[in-house]
Formats: C-alpha cells, sequence, structure tokens
C-alpha cells in the first residue's frame, strides 16, 4: 500500500472510541439533514477514507446542506467556493502579489488551503478553473509560481453540482471527475422525514446551531485507525476483478482507473470501521461499487443510446461477478439465465 | 430452384445405390435396369412438376403417375391403351403379378432367375421408395429420414439370404445415403451465401467447417456406443444380430424365405422337403464309439402354435462355459437308468442349419466356439449367428436308457409344474380327444398312457408310411393323418406329441437323422436319414425318446426296450427295421439288442434336474441388474450422507475443541485473551468453511437459488428474507454466514458457534419448506452431489479435448500440407 502520510496521523483508537467519535458526527449532521442516514454515513467514510466527495442531484434536496453540516461537525478550517462561470482559478489555489514593503511576492493562499473545502455548483465554473482542483486533491498540495505549498490533513473537498443535463453548467472533465472518491446522490427524502422536516426546519434553520462534535486530531486518529482495517487476499482479488469487470464490460468505453482500485478499497475500509468491524467485506465492495466507480466510467453509445446509466451498470457488473475462490469449494450456480442473454461468462475474471 | 433439382438427381441416384444388395438375390442385372428407368421417369416427373412449382402434393402424385407408366410399359398386359396408358386389365394384371410374386418367393430359393413378378415386384418397391425418398429430401428437406425407406431395401437380401451376404452391395448402399446427405448439406449452406475465412479466403464448400470436428468425435462415439453396447448388454444378441446374421435352412430346400435363428426354422418344412428330394446327398458323417448310437439330434419343435408344431427360441449359455452334466443332476430317481459315456465326431458335409448335430445328451465339446450355445431344455447346440456349415467337432456325450419299470415309477407332473403349460398345450379337436381317452383309459401312470398312445401307431391299427403326403401339423392335418393313418415321420412324431400332449404329459417333437451306411464306426448320413421322432417328460427322469414312426420303413430307425417296435413279433423286437431301406445297413439300426451293453450303469436323468432352473435365465440377470441399477442410484445419496456426516462432525469437533481452549485460557488466571496459534486458526477457518460448503450443498440439493456472486452475509439474509429458513433457523443461518465471513475476511475466524446445531437446524426449517418431490430428490439423488460429478465430467472432457487440440496441432506442424502450402497464418 503505498500511501504517502502527510503528517503524522497519530495513533488508533478502540473500537468503542471510534464508534462514538464517528457515531457523534453522524448524529450531528442529522439534526439537519432528515433521514438520510445512509448519504450521510457515505460521506463520513469517504472523510475517513481520505477521499473527495461529489454530491449530485437536483437542486433543493439538500446538497450545500450536507456539505456544510458536515463541515460544521468537524472543528477545523472550513472554507467554501461558490463555483460561478466567472470564478478564476487563482480564487481556488491562491495567487502571489508584490508586496510593496516587502519587495517580494507573497502568496495569497486560495480557498483550497483548509481541511474541508466545500465547492458548490462545482459544474457552473468554466473548465480551467474546475482543472485548478486537479492538483491538490490528487497531490494534496499547491504549485502557484513554481512555488509548491502543502495542504493540511485531513484535506477533503465537498463538491455538490447539478446533474449534467441542466442548463448552464460545464460538465466535470474526465481526470477531475476521477478524483473524486465518490459520488453520491442525495435523493428526496421519504414522506415521513420529509414531515420532520418542516416540523423542525419550519421556523429557522438548525444548521447555525450546529456545534462540532469533533477535530481535526479526532478525525486523524479516525483516519489512522481505518487504515488499520484488515483486507483479505481474496477481497483485494475481488476489489480488482470488480474493476477489471468494468474495464472488459461491452457497455462500457472507459472502465474504472487503479485510482478507484484504491479509494474502493479505501472506502471500503472506512465502511467497515463505521460499521464496526476491523475486517472488509465484499459486501463493502458491493455496497461500494456504484457510488464509487459508477461517476468514473463512460457508457459506449449503444449503452448511453439504450438508456443505461452507469450506475445501472455498474450494478449489473456487481450482481453478476463471481466471488474469489468460490469454485473450487462450491461450484454451483443456479441462478436462473439472465434475460438479455449477453452471457455471464464475459463478467467473470480471466483467471486460471 | 437449381439446387433443389440436384437434389432430387442425388435423391434418385442415392436410392439406386441403395437398391445395390438386390443384385445378391438376382442371378442377372435385368432388375436393375427396369428399376433405372422406373426410377429415373420418378426423377424426371419430380424435376419437371418443380420446375411448374407444382405443390408438394402435386409433385407426389406425378412421380405415383410416373411408376405407374414405367410398370406398365416394363410389364405389359397387352390390354394397354396405345401400349402405354394403363387400364383396368393392366392393374389386374399387376394384381396377379403380385400374387404369384408371394408365392414364387417361397419357391425358388436365391440367386433367382429372372421371374417377372420378382422382377415387378423390385421395380415397384424401388420406385415406392424413390418417391418416399424423392418427398423426404426435397419436399420436405429431411434427407436423414431418407435412410428408413433405403433401409427398408436393404432388409429384403437380409431377409432373404440364409447365410452371410456380401457386405460390399450394403456398403454402396450406404455411399448413396451418405452422398444424399452431405448434397442436402452442401445446399444448405450454399443457402447462406458464399463462406470466408477470417481473413477473407473463399472456403469451398467441400471444405469442413470447425465444427465437423465436433461432428467427427461425435460420430466416433455413437459408432463405438452403438457397437459397444450390444456387445455389453446380455440377450440383446439375439435381436438385430442374429437377424443380421447366418441362419438355418440347408438351401435348395424350396422355402428361401424360411431362414433365421433357430427359433424362426421351420422345421417340418426342411425336413419334408429334404425327404422328398429325388437326389441323395450327405449332408453329415459322424464317427462314434458307441457301437449301437441312437439318433444324432439336432433340433426340437416344442411349441404348439396356430399352425402346429414349431421351435421355441432356445435360451441357454456358450458351449464354452461347459455343458450340464445330467449325472450331476441324478435325483434319487436313478433306479433302472442307465447311462454310458461315449464320444463322437462329427464332420458336416452339406448341413446348413443354426443347430449343430449332436448325440444326447452332450457332456463336452471341441472344436465349438462361443458362438454356439447349448439349451439345456432343448437339449441343442444353436448359434444366433453361425451356421453349421462345413464343421467339425467332437463331443462326448452320455447315452441314457431307461427300464420300462423306471419309467413307470415315475411321478405325475405337478400341476402347477412349469413344464405343463409349456408342454402339454394343444388344440382342443373332439376326435383327439375321443381317441386320447379311449386309449388312455385305466392305465395309471404316465409310461402306460404314452405307451398306449405310442403302440396305437402300428400296422394293426392300420398305420402305413407313406412320404409323398401333407405333412402339415396343425389340427387338421393331424385328424387327417389319425383317419388316414397314411404318412411319414414328421406326422407320426406329431401326432404322438399331439396325442401324448393331449394326455396330459409333457411332449416334443424332436430331428435328427437315423444312424445309417455305417463303415467300421463312421455313419455317412444324408438327407434320406433326417427323421422326426416323439420325445416324452417323465418326472425326475427327464425326456424319454419314442419312435412311433414304422420301423420297416426307416432306415437305422432304433427301438428300445420301453418303447419296442408295436409291429414286431414279442421275442424279438427289432429285427424288422433290418430290412429296411435300400441303402440300409443292415447292422446299424436295431440289429443290436437294447439290452446289450447296459451294465451297471448308474442312473441317467436325462435333464431333469436341468430343466426346472436353466430354462428362465434372466430373471436371474433381471434382477443383477435391478440390484445393480439401485446400488448405482445410491451411491450419489451415499456420497451425500458421508459428506455431511464428515462435516457435522468437523463442525462439532470445531465447537468442542475451542471451548476447551478457552477452558484452558481461562485456567490461568490474568489472562484475559486466548491467542490461538495459527493451525487452530487455520482450523477454525476449516471448520467453518466445512459447515458452509454443507450449508450451501443442502441449498442446491433443496433447490434453493445459490448464487456465485453473493457473499454469506447476503445469502444468509436472503434466506431469512424468503422465509426459506421459516423463522425458526433465521439465527442459526445468519450464525453460518457470519462464521463463513469471518472465516474468509476477517483476522481471526469465529471461535465457538453451534455450527453442527445451526447446520441441522437449517437443514430441518428448509427440508419442512420443500416440497415432497423435492425433498425426495434431496434424499435419493442430492442435485449437489450430480451437480459436482457433472461439472468434474465437463472439466475431464475439456480438458481432453484441449489435450487432443494441442496434440493434433504438434501434429499439424510436421504436416507436409502445411509446410508446402504457405499460405500467410492467421
Ligand atoms: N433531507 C433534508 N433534510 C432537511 N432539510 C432538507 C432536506 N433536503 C432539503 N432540505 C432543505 O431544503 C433546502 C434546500 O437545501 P440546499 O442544500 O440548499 O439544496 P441544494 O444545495 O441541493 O440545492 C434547505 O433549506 C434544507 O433545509
Ligand atoms: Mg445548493
Amino acid at each position: 500500500m503505498t500511501q504517502q502520510t502527510w503528517d503524522e496521523l497519530g495513533g488508533t483508537l478502540p473500537s468503542d472510541q471510534f464508534r462514538a467519535a464517528s457515531d457523534a458526527i453522524v448524529a450531528n449532521i442529522e439534526e439537519v439533514i432528515e433521514g438520510k442516514t445512509a448519504t450521510v454515513r457515505l460521506a463520513l467514510a469517504v472523510l475517513l477514507a481520505e477521499g473527495h466527495l461529489l454530491i449530485e442531484d437536483v437542486p433543493g434536496v439538500g446538497k450545500t446542506k450536507l456539505a456544510k453540516a458536515l463541515a460544521r461537525s468537524i472543528d477545523c478550517s472550513v472554507r467554501r467556493i461558490q463555483f460561478t462561470p466567472d470564478l478564476l482559478p487563482s480564487d481556488v489555489t491562491g495567487v502571489s502579489v508584490y508586496n510593496q514593503e516587502t519587495h517580494d511576492f507573497e502568496f495569497k493562499p486560495g480557498a483550497v488551503f483548509a481541511n474541508l473545502v466545500v465547492g458548490d455548483e462545482i459544474n457552473r465554473a468554466s473548465p480551467k478553473t474546475q482543472s485548478a482542483l486537479l492538483e491538490c486533491m490528487e497531490e494534496r498540495q499547491v504549485t502557484v509560481d513554481g512555488v509548491t505549498y502543502e495542504l493540511q490533513t485531513p484535506f477533503m473537498v465537498i463538491a455538490t453540482q447539478n446533474p449534467i443535463e441542466m442548463e448552464g453548467t460545464y460538465p466535470l472533465p474526465e481526470a477531475q471527475r476521477d478524483r473524486f472518491t465518490a459520488r453520491i446522490a442525495m435523493g428526496y427524502p421519504d414522506p415521513g422525514a420529509e414531515l420532520a422536516m418542516l416540523d423542525v426546519h419550519g421556523g429557522r434553520d438548525p444548521i447555525h446551531e450546529l456545534r462540532p462534535v469533533s477535530d481535526a486530531a479526532t478525525v486523524r486518529k479516525l483516519i489512522a485507525t481505518v487504515r488499520d482495517v484488515h483486507v483479505a487476499d481474496a477481497v483485494k482479488q475481488y476489489a480488482v476483478d470488480l474493476v477489471t469487470a468494468t474495464r472488459e464490460s461491452p457497455d462500457l468505453r472507459l472502465g474504472a482507473s487503479p485510482r478507484a482500485t484504491l479509494q474502493l478499497l479505501r472506502t471500503a475500509r472506512a465502511v467497515a470501521a463505521l460499521e464496526g468491524r476491523d475486517y472488509v467485506l465484499p459486501d463493502d465492495l458491493q455496497a461500494l461499487a456504484v457510488p464509487v466507480l459508477a461517476h468514473r466510467v463512460i457508457p459506449t453509445a449503444d449503452a448511453q443510446l439504450a438508456r443505461r446509466t452507469t450506475d445501472a451498470i455498474v450494478s449489473e457488473l456487481v450482481h453478476r461477478l463471481a466471488l474469489p475462490h468460490e469454485r473450487q469449494r462450491s461450484p454451483y450456480d443456479t441462478r436462473p439465465p439472465s434475460g438479455d442473454g449477453t452471457g455471464r461468462s464475459q463478467y467473470e475474471p480471466r483467471r486460471r | 430452384m437449381r439446387g433443389r433439382r440436384h437434389l432430387g438427381f442425388v435423391a434418385a441416384a442415392a436410392t439406386l445405390l441403395a437398391a445395390a444388395p438386390m443384385s445378391t438375390i438376382y442371378d442377372r442385372w435385368t432388375w436393375l435396369v427396369q428399376c433405372a428407368v422406373v426410377v429415373g421417369l420418378i426423377a424426371g416427373a419430380a424435376t419437371l412438376t418443380r420446375w411448374w412449382r407444382a405443390p408438394v402434393w402435386a409433385q407426389g402424385l406425378s412421380m405415383v403417375a410416373a411408376l405407374l407408366l414405367g410398370l406398365t410399359w416394363i410389364f405389359p398386359s397387352g390390354q394397354e391403351l396405345v401400349s402405354l396408358l394403363p387400364t383396368p386389365g393392366t392393374l389386374t394384371h399387376f394384381g396377379s403379378l403380385l400374387a404369384s410374386s408371394g408365392e414364387d418367393m417361397r419357391s425358388y430359393g436365391v440367386p433367382v432367375q429372372d421371374l417377372d413378378s420378382l422382377l415387378f415386384i423390385t421395380a415397384l418397391g424401388v420406385g415406392g421408395v424413390a418417391i418416399v425418398v424423392d418427398l423426404l429430401t426435397v419436399g420436405m428437406r429431411r434427407p436423414a429420414l431418407a435412410g428408413l425407406p433405403m433401409l427398408a431395401i436393404y432388409s429384403v437380401p437380409v431377409a432373404v439370404h440364409v447365410d452371410s451376404v456380401s457386405a460390399v452391395p450394403f456398403v454402396i448402399g450406404a455411399v448413396g445415403f451418405l452422398w444424399l446427405l452431405a448434397a442436402d448439406n452442401v445446399d444448405r449452406v450454399r443457402h447462406f451465401g458464399r463462406r470466408f475465412t477470417g481473413d477473407g479466403r473463399d472456403v469451398d464448400v467441400w471444405e469442413p467447417s470447425p465444427l465437423a470436428a465436433a461432428g467427427r468425435r461425435l460420430a466416433v462415439i455413437g459408432v463405438a456406443v452403438a457397437v459397444l453396447l450390444p456387445l455389453a448388454v446380455p440377450g440383446m444378441t439375439s435381436g438385430l444380430l442374429s437377424q443380421l446374421g447366418t441362419g438355418g435352412g440347408g438351401e435348395g430346400n424350396g422355402r428361401p424365405g424360411q431362414g433365421g435363428s433357430p427359433g424362426r426354422v421351420n422345421l417340418f418344412a426342411q425336413l419334408s422337403g429334404e425327404l422328398n428330394r429325388s437326389e441323395q446327398r450327405d449332408m453329415v458323417k459322424v464317427t462314434t464309439n458307441d457301437p449301437d448310437p441312437f439318433y444324432l439330434r439336432f433340433a426340437v419343435a416344442d411349441d404348439f402354435g396356430r399352425t402346429g408344431f414349431g421351435p421355441r427360441s432356445p435360451e441357454g449359455a456358450p458351449v464354452t462355459q461347459g455343458l450340464p452334466d445330467p449325472r450331476d443332476m441324478s435325483r434319487e430317481q436313478n433306479a433302472g437308468i442307465t447311462r454310458t459315456q461315449y464320444q463322437a465326431e462329427v464332420e458336416i458335409v452339406d448341413f446348413a442349419m443354426p443347430f449343430l448335430p449332436v448325440y444326447t445328451a452332450p457332456v463336452s465339446t471341441r472344436n465349438v466356439d462361443g458362438n454356439w450355445r447349448y439349451d439345456p431344455t432343448m437339449q441343442v447346440l444353436y448359434s444366433e449367428r453361425a451356421s453349421s456349415r462345413n464343421k467339425k467337432y467332437s463331443f462326448e456325450f452320455v447315452r441314457s436308457e431307461y427300464t420300462p419299470a423306471a419309467l413307470a415309477a415315475a411321478p405325475q407332473l405337478a400341476p402347477e409344474h412349469a413344464f405343463r403349460k409349456l408342454y402339454t398345450t394343444v388344440e382342443p379337436v373332439r376326435e383327439v380327444e375321443e381317441l386320447v381317452g379311449r386309449l388312455t383309459t385305466g392305465k395309471r401312470n404316465d409310461y402306460d398312457r404314452v405307451r398306449a398312445i405310442y403302440d396305437h401307431f402300428s400296422r394293426k391299427n392300420g398305420f402305413s408310411y407313406a412320404l409323398n403326403t401333407e405333412g402339415g401339423t396343425s389340427g387338421q392335418d393331424i385328424v387327417n393323418f389319425l383317419t388316414n393313418k397314411v404318412g411319414f415321420c414328421q406326422q407320426y412324431a406329431a401326432a404322438m406329441t399331439w396325442l401324448v400332449r393331449e394326455a396330459g404329459v409333457p411332449a416334443r417333437v424332436a430331428f435328427g437323422f437315423t444312424s445309417a451306411n455305417r463303415s467300421s464306426n463312421t455313419y455317412t448320413l444324408t438327407n434320406n436319414n433326417l427323421h422326426a421322432w416323439t420325445e416324452v417328460y417323465f418326472t425326475g427322469i427327464g425326456w424319454v425318446p419314442f419312435d412311433p414312426t414304422p420301423a420297416a420303413s426307416i432306415t437305422g430307425s432304433w427301438r428300445s426296450e420301453w418303447a419296442p417296435d408295436p409291429d414286431a413279433p414279442e421275442q424279438s423286437p427289432t429285427a424288422p427295421s433290418a430290412s429296411a431301406g435300400p441303402t440300409a445297413d443292415p447292422s446299424a439300426g436295431a440289429e443290436s439288442p437294447d439290452g446289450a451293453e447296459r451294465p451297471l450303469d448308474e442312473a441317467f436323468d436325462g435333464g431333469a434336474g436341468i430343466a426346472p432352473d436353466s430354462g428362465p435365465r434372466w430373471p436371474l440377470w433381471v434382477v443383477a441388474v435391478a440390484v445393480l441399477l439401485v446400488l448405482l442410484l445410491t451411491v450419489p445419496a451415499l456420497r451425500r450422507v458421508l459428506l455431511r456426516r464428515r462435516r457435522q462432525v468437523r463442525a462439532a469437533a470445531a465447537a468442542s475443541t475451542l471451548a476447551s481452549v478457552t477452558a484452558d485460557g481461562d485456567v490461568p488466571p490474568g489472562v484475559a485473551r486466548v491467542v490461538l496459534s495459527d493451525s487452530e486458526l487455520a482450523r477454525a477457518r476449516a471448520d467453518a468453511h466445512a459447515a458452509w460448503d454443507e450449508l450451501v450443498d443442502t441449498l442446491v440439493d433443496f433447490r434453493v437459488r445459490v448464487d456465485p456472486a453473493e457473499t454469506p452475509r447476503a445469502t444468509a439474509d436472503r434466506l431469512v428474507r424468503e422465509g426459506l429458513t421459516a423463522g425458526t433457523a433465521d439465527e442459526a443461518v445468519r450464525l453460518l454466514g457470519h462464521a463463513e465471513e469471518r472465516a474468509r475476511y476477517a483476522r481471526e475466524p469465529l471461535r465457538h458457534g453451534p455450527l453442527a446445531d445451526a447446520l441441522r437446524s437449517v437443514r430441518r426449517a428448509l427440508s419442512a419448506g420443500a416440497d415432497r418431490r423435492t425433498r425426495l430428490v434431496a434424499a435419493t439423488l442430492p442435485p449437489s452431489v450430480l451437480y459436482r460429478w457433472r461439472l468434474a465430467a465437463m472439466d475431464l472432457s475439456a480438458g481432453f479435448v484441449g489435450f487432443t487440440g494441442r496434440f493434433r496441432d504438434r501434429l499439424l506442424r510436421w504436416s507436409p500440407r502445411r509446410v508446402l502450402a504457405n499460405r500467410p497464418s492467421r
């Protein structure tokens, strides 16, 4: 595992403390976001997996709210960038300005110099500005005028965006999308949650009363604990099988990158830890396949014509792909033959 | 359309080729010319109608019309219009041809001369086949089915010929069929357009496709199965092979259609045919050290049917497995029975039958191969395949003789004895019943009854011998004989058999040669020595011969103490036969006194012991095969049970050892956690895996879906969700899933889980939820075991195919064609 530590993470936490800390954050966020436990936990998992989160959904379902609530729950530096068409890359990364007094260039850090960066409506900025995030998201550093500045840990970008089909948007380039660990959709709250929302949020917005329940140091410890989660060889194999399947699928023009494999496993660790386990299950990978992989792959023209979303394609892959090392022991496959007839064998991993 | 026309001609040609076996029947080739004309006309008619795009039925009609025209032209009756168009007169002529063809078929032996009737039926048959083949091939595009009518042609020479026929004409016919198939296939492929290889090279229509390899493999397997299966299955050789093989029916017996297997020979017809021959020919030479041999016997007619007596299909083991010795079977009934062992050597000169003539009862043979079998009840040596033609063999036999007292002492046949049904059934005829009633009143035992009947056929009662009588043995024939009292051996034998059976005593007709033309110890037996006599079954003794034919008229007739000649003066019962026929050897037959060489031999139980337990051998086979089948069927269930037991034991042991480990760990105070060693971890893992595998197998057995893409947790959840664990086993199945996922993915496996109990409760819940059929199948033929076996077999065959493929590739590398062709590699 080639994981670079940007600075000391601190020791790991025993499981009960981990649970207490993580549960506190989730509960805190849930005070403002009604009925979205799974989404909230996933967002937290991405934070603990040292990844970046892309929240994509139609307007008005609480994307900004979630991002803000997560940022507020942790006592760390938070910056917010509202992406607009006229936003400049230097607004994001920072700029060197000439200081008259010191007769020298002085670096004025941009919005990314924080633990949590909330990038709202990211696809409203021009691709040029979007690309300013490329280096910092992957390498956690900013290079301006030849000088490289390190970012802090934890560092997480939480971006929100409207679906691509909406008007006045610039779709994120593939390279940019690939840097987001997971893309989650908010979805409409169910009627009960919406009723509760009306009761609680009817008067004033509870986000203003939200107090941080954790700090950067605790989050670093949580991250260290997550890194310690055990991944069996079979699970690693399964992760590789999964991304290989996306690369070999006839429905996909572009499969998932090795970065996706890495982040898939990392997020799976975080999810396992949040569930109180110290080992990753293939179930975790299966649950994460769509949020982690679907936004990185590109369907073929045929699949697009057939209106098959990448979400559907990826989840179908998950349903088809056999677990590794199963065949020697229990070779059965008594599933009814699939309707579309495009044999399941093409999703079988190519192993001898 | 061009392809179809072409196919039509191929069909016609294939029909002609398939008719090639007819050449073995005919002396000359007229039939072929006529058939070619007929088939050509039919093909022409078919082509014409197809050209007009007539519907299939119209094509058929036109072909029938062409056949009619052709036949009219070839076999004119003289009443045609313009000497071509058939009239009612023509049809009557055809009818008479047909009728006489039936007659002629029976009366002419192969190879036959050009008889109009036979030629007519041949042309008609081949023409009919041509029509059917054409319709099947071109009209319905089912050329494979066309093989059936072609096979019909095949069957004609097979049925007619009594011994093996040259295979060449059959091969020609088969080639015709293959041609038809290939032509149709090429035509089919053409419909798709032209064939190309991957690199765009045009492929010749005759070049096999890659699929051909699979086809070849299938064909090889099919042929192997077809050849091996009949060999492997006992008793199957008596089916098809016996039909194809040679049969009996000495040639020139005037009934060429009567050959075939031992059970089908018309013995009476052949007997009368041979006896009525004007010229005499040597058939068998036999040399024996028996100074006064009884008849050389070869066949038995023991089955009573509508047309009289006929042979049953014999059943028995190959002679190479040894013959039953009547001495071994002797019971308490041995007083008054003498038996002597002799030896004899037989050289067949001109006698073709599916039987080998022997003296009764043979106990060992030499130079008789495993094709020959011995029916211990019929006491005949027979073969389904081979013919006695030109055989030379020797055998030892046990000759038995009986005193009248011994026969008289034999008990009556038990009413429920199998022989009663087999050997005492006759058609009820009033005259016969009256006669038997009259003859046997006051007789107290079987022997007396049989003797009364036997003595009835005497000169005193007006019986005389004449060869030129009708030889039938049906009810009316026998009544005629009993009233006319003139006949020859087969009527005497059949009549006596009939009467004895009527009297309730088992009896049958035996066939053989009388002993004649003696020179030293060798007898040369001719067609005139063929003979038939009666054999009567006495309980505990066996089959005892009685020869009711007037001894004076039979060369070499042999009379015994228990059946003396009723015509002879009381004192010397054997004298008259000396003056028998012109070729009679005075010393051969009855000259020697009956009691002469009858010293203190042991008793002979002529087959009585054999009969009851040797006749029906097949039930044993059936039982054995059934037992084997049942055993085979239980193998999967057994395997499943063993597997389950092993895994259960594992799971149970796992729980206990782990418990003990924890207990041990608890002993030293302060040790909070027991650290298991690697091997213990591995064992705990394996135990959890075993439990899970067992669960999966159970699921498969109860036809619950098993999804290789599902994790243990998801599987357990699904089972609970779908209610398959019926609530009671929810916990158990979750535990199993948890144990398995821990074993697979966690640092440490689950360490104490009552996995065995969990397994049991899940199995119970699944079984309760399944329907009865599923439960039954799960218990008897567990799908999990079958599935695994099937997979293993598939892997094996895949491996084999891969291996042969590699092997062939390696060979191909050295193929000269490849070296020379120098075409761009793909
Ligand atoms: N699941 C939810 N729980 C609580 N409030 C919600 C939820 N979804 C939407 N809202 C409310 O809807 C409003 C719009 O939310 P916002 O985050 O600004 O939407 P977006 O950024 O997706 O356009 C907010 O006032 C928020 O309180
Ligand atoms: Mg918003």
